[in-house]
């Protein structure tokens, strides 16, 4: 009975593996969405391992990023600081109006002074608020956006939807051709799961309502593209994937991919929305070829709200039935989601629990005339958890049960010692065990009242064979590793180095990491966590490769074979006789002006896959004037080999600081008579900041495994435990984000009225 | 274009170019070309006129000690100057809300810290501009800067000069500053990869540092 259009993995193999092969899960998008898949590849199992943990000096420790000096002292360099020689500046023109036919008028913004060059961009159909229409090159920023003030815009304004309850009315203006709402999958027959709630003792439904989220990265979209005609260009982007930029470059430039080299030195966040070039790229590559000279164009913030995605809102109606004993009986749920002229990301419930006596009914979109929304950080996780640990939450107060140990009963057979040694230990750091009301909520007189909440995650965060990686040593000992891979902040560029100095027993300033550069070797988009499980087993390999090639060079001038050398801090020596060593610039010595290069691709028993976490969250709810403040939050999080703790801390309280964000504060607001976009600002859209910080704590597991992407995970949670945790103190549930204060005072009041 | 101008005047006549023209607490008219000294005279001036500039103008910034000459419209921002006009660039201040809402174009105008995007460059003239790269002593790091490094107080790095240049300014008055007074000071910032607990235990282990130096 269970049809689960959202399953995102198979649990077991198609079939078994051929000879020399093996089974591995790997990420990979599907239809633009990550999704889990099996592939079978070589088996690798006897190649370069990652060692004892206990051994290692720079994997698995505190690692200060190689980078961390330019990023304190403004010498990094991002795509938008990309400053070049006679280089114009541009700016899009937006349309105002979220569905028309319009026809522009380019010449008064030709005939200002220092305007360079005007484009037209798209058909002329704008179906969605804010589109780009038009783009201006000009000498500088300033009469680039004169220039975009000046062109004439004639719109011929048509009907629109720009929120879901527009478009789902009767006689809505249609958004596409295919239908404002639309089932991607649908399960008729629902009398089994129907009978099953009915004969539940207890039973929760609700509907709960996600708003859109934007990625908000602080450095917005875009490029530097440098033509100055002839038959190459170099294009710097601030992309999370260095090889999605040639391919379209060239075919706007007119050149081959080959002609054109991408350059990510550093990015400014990304999130999921940067990915390939955009129409911001389209629009600066046709200005760069009409002018043969290079062009600086990056989104301003209005923009960058309007036309650079976000992550799909939606509703859930869920219905769950329980036995008196906990045992989940029935769940019944039907999606909808808001993805703007995009489908949004899928939502993935029942997330985690209850999965045996689940159906889904439906699950639709609802396409209005607003931006597509794009794969953000955990796509559809976020949403599910919102819903389903509310509910899950409903459910044990409900029954009257702990909420650890009704999760406990709900949880699969295979997760279940996973997640409750991460909950309890949550529980455990939160102080859960001497909190007052654990199954009911503050009803004492108290102004200010605290609660605490839970919930869970899982992500996938494996690896692909996508990473060609190179490590070169050179005659005079210098070392450097090369992959065209991108630093999005997660600390790429420094377990890149660390990796290989680990390997060649140096210390880390001797690596170079080169990274970001499409003329250096292949690398996954980084997309699904799926960087580091992919780039760090290839970046062992190579510079495993390196030593073993070394190795072979060197042994004759000790007079042993290349198989009894081990390398030791800066020098390599017969393992057996420690006596018998060279010195690390001597061996490189031996190597000639040549050198030495080393390839890596990927190993998939160095990385792993399919990670859990948990977080807890304790907040204090003002009861006179709704105030939320997160007190404190806590996270355990197993992810494999930790390849850098000091970076992964980071990433893992960064996750639980957007998570925070995303519950109390950001929401999209559309005006649906006018269609505007009202808060595309961060002044009207707030982001977390430096006072909404609580206290945070984040503990990885002992993890045995190899490297697996967490990132996505860190951020599925947070928010649903703030929610949790909101009910927890003062009775409101509830469903409905942001978690604002005038949510909570009706709420309120509506437990005082009973 | 030379016209002396009341606002009222110039919004009438060309609405869509309000926000080029104005400049408050000045005094003169400029014509295009060389107004330096014009708006240097304006800066000290205490008249409440408002006046409108038009054209480009050059003028003189003192920026991290060295002068710079630049010639700016004088509807260009400090962040804009100093990013686009100034040889070599000063991109470590970022261009992220262009209206005074994010903190990451923050620099020091005479050691405080102000938004370079809410601030005309012609309002700098006369006034001693510290930029994130003026920070520390050539090619070194300040203490802040370098527990920025040890705490992992960056993560993509693209708000990291605004946090640097906010918190250097709290320490700098007060290096005993407590937690609550660190996120005060950078309370204008933001953080999109959510680096604040790395950056507050940044920022108190400078403040250590510098209290055990004895000073500043």
């Amino acid at each position: 009975m269970a049809l689960d259009p959202l399953r995102i993995e198979d649990e077991k193999p198609p079939r078994p593996a051929a000879s020399g092969k093996k089974w591995v899960r790997v990420t990979k998008a599907v239809n633009g969405i990550d999704t889990e898949v099996w592939e079978e590849v070589a088996d690798d199992s006897g190649g370069p391992q990652w060692g004892a943990r206990e051994s290692m000096r720079l994997i698995s420790r505190e690692i200060p990023r190689v980078d961390g000096p330019d990023k304190v002292t403004g010498r990094a360099v991002f795509s938008h600081d990309v400053r070049l020689p006679g280089m114009a500046y541009a700016r899009v023109l937006r349309s105002r109006v979220p569905a028309a036919k319009v026809k522009l008028d380019l010449e008064p913004a030709r005939k200002i002074p220092g305007v360079l060059a005007v484009v037209e961009l798209g058909d002329g159909e704008v179906r969605w608020l804010g589109r780009p229409i038009a783009a201006v090159a000009a000498t500088t920023p300033e009469i680039a956006e004169d220039g975009v003030r000046a062109i004439l815009a004639t719109y011929e304004e048509q009907g629109f939807a720009v929120t879901a309850e527009q478009a789902a009315a009767d006689n809505a203006p249609k958004v596409n051709s295919r239908g404002n709402v639309r089932a991607l999958s649908k399960n008729t027959d629902t009398s089994e799961i129907d009978k099953a709630l009915e004969g539940s003792p207890v039973r929760v439904k609700g509907t709960w309502k996600i708003p859109v989220q934007h990625h908000a990265s602080l450095e917005s979209h875009g490029v530097v593209v440098d033509y100055r005609g002839g038959d190459e260009a170099t294009v710097y982007a601030s992309t999370q994937g260095t090889f999605t930029i040639p391919g379209d470059a060239a075919g706007r430039l007119g050149l081959k991919p080959n002609q054109v080299t991408a350059v990510v030195e550093h990015m400014g966040g990304g999130f999921g929305s940067k990915f390939g070039m955009g129409i911001e790229g389209e629009a600066a590559c046709l200005l760069a070829k009409e002018l043969a000279r290079p062009v600086h164009l990056m989104l301003d913030r209005s923009s960058e709200f309007h036309a650079a995605g976000n992550r799909s809102g939606g509703e859930h109606q869920i219905e769950i039935g329980v036995g008196r004993d906990g045992k989940i009986l029935a769940f019944k749920a039907r999606v909808t989601r808001h993805g703007g002229v995009g489908q949004g990301s899928g939502h993935p419930l029942p997330y985690i629990y209850a999965r045996d006596n689940a159906t889904f009914v439906e699950d639709r979109c609802i396409h209005t005339n607003m931006d597509s929304s794009r794969a953000m950080r955990g796509p559809g996780h976020p949403q599910a958890s919102f819903s389903m640990e509310g509910a899950m939450d409903e459910c044990a107060y409900a029954v009257g049960m702990d909420l650890l140990e009704f999760r406990r009963i709900n949880l699969p057979e295979g997760k279940r010692e996973l997640y409750m040694r991460q909950l309890e230990r949550c529980a455990e750091l939160i102080g859960w065990k001497a909190h007052p009301h654990k199954q009911a909520p503050d009803r004492s007189d108290a102004e200010v009242k605290l609660g605490i909440g839970f919930a869970i995650a899982r992500w996938g965060g494996g690896g692909n064979g996508q990473c060609k990686v190179e490590v070169r040593i050179a005659q005079d000992g210098s070392v450097e590793v090369l992959s065209g891979t991108q630093d999005l902040g997660t600390g790429t560029r420094t377990y890149c180095a660390s990796i290989v100095a680990e390997e060649l027993g140096l210390e880390l300033a001797a690596v170079r990491a080169r990274i970001g550069r499409s003329t250096f070797g292949n690398a996954n988009a980084s997309g699904g966590s799926t960087t580091s499980p992919s780039l760090a087993p290839s970046v062992k390999h190579a510079s495993h490769n390196a030593r073993v090639a070394l190795f072979e060079k060197v042994a004759p001038l000790l007079g042993a074979k290349a198989s009894e050398l081990e390398v030791r801090p800066g020098e390599i020596r017969v393992a057996a006789t420690p006596s018998k060593r060279i010195a690390w610039k001597d061996a490189c010595a031996a190597l000639g002006p040549n050198g030495l290069s080393a390839q890596g691709e990927w190993q998939a028993h160095l990385a792993g896959n399919d990670i859990g976490g948990a977080q807890a969250a304790k907040v204090s709810v003002d009861t006179l004037t709704g105030e939320v403040r997160v007190l404190e939050m806590v996270a355990v999080q197993d992810c494999g080999l930790v390849l850098n703790l000091l970076a992964a801390k980071s990433q893992l309280q960064g996750g639980m600081v957007q998570s925070l964000s995303y519950g109390l504060f950001e929401e999209r607001v559309v005006d649906p008579d006018l269609g505007l976009f009202l808060n595309a600002n961060f002044e009207d859209y707030k982001i977390a900041g430096a006072q909404d910080i609580p206290a945070m704590k984040a503990v990885f597991e002992d993890d045995p495994r190899g490297v697996i992407g967490m990132s996505e995970a860190a951020i599925i949670p947070g928010h649903s435990a703030i929610a949790n945790a909101i009910h927890n103190a003062c009775g409101v549930r509830l469903r409905e984000m942001p978690l604002t204060a005038d949510k909570i005072l009706m709420g309120l009041a509506a437990l005082k009225k009973g | 274009m030379s016209d002396a101008t009341s606002p009222r005047d110039a919004a009438s006549r060309e609405p869509s170019l309000s926000r080029r023209s104005f400049f408050k607490g000045a005094g003169v008219v400029a014509a295009g070309g060389l107004v330096g000294e014009a708006v240097q005279a304006a800066a000290r001036s205490a008249s409440l006129e408002p006046v409108c500039m038009e054209g480009t103008v050059e003028i003189e910034l003192e920026i991290n000690g060295a002068r710079a000459k630049v010639a700016v419209e004088p509807r260009t921002t400090l962040l804009n100057t100093l990013r686009n006009h100034c040889t070599p660039p000063l991109t470590g201040a970022k261009l992220v809300c262009d209206r005074g809402s994010c903190g990451a174009c923050t620099v020091h105008l005479d050691g405080a810290p102000v938004y370079s995007c809410m601030t005309l460059a012609v309002d700098a003239v006369g006034r001693k501009v510290t930029t994130i790269e003026g920070l520390a002593s050539q090619g070194g790091l300040t203490e802040l800067q370098s527990a920025f490094c040890a705490h992992d107080g960056s993560m993509c790095g693209f708000c990291t000069p605004g946090f640097v240049m906010s918190i250097s300014a709290c320490l700098e008055s007060n290096p005993a500053a407590s937690l609550d007074e660190i996120q005060r000071s950078c309370s204008g910032n933001l953080c999109r990869c959510g680096t604040y607990p790395q950056v507050f235990e940044a920022a108190l282990a400078a403040g250590r540092k510098l209290r055990a130096k004895g000073g500043k």
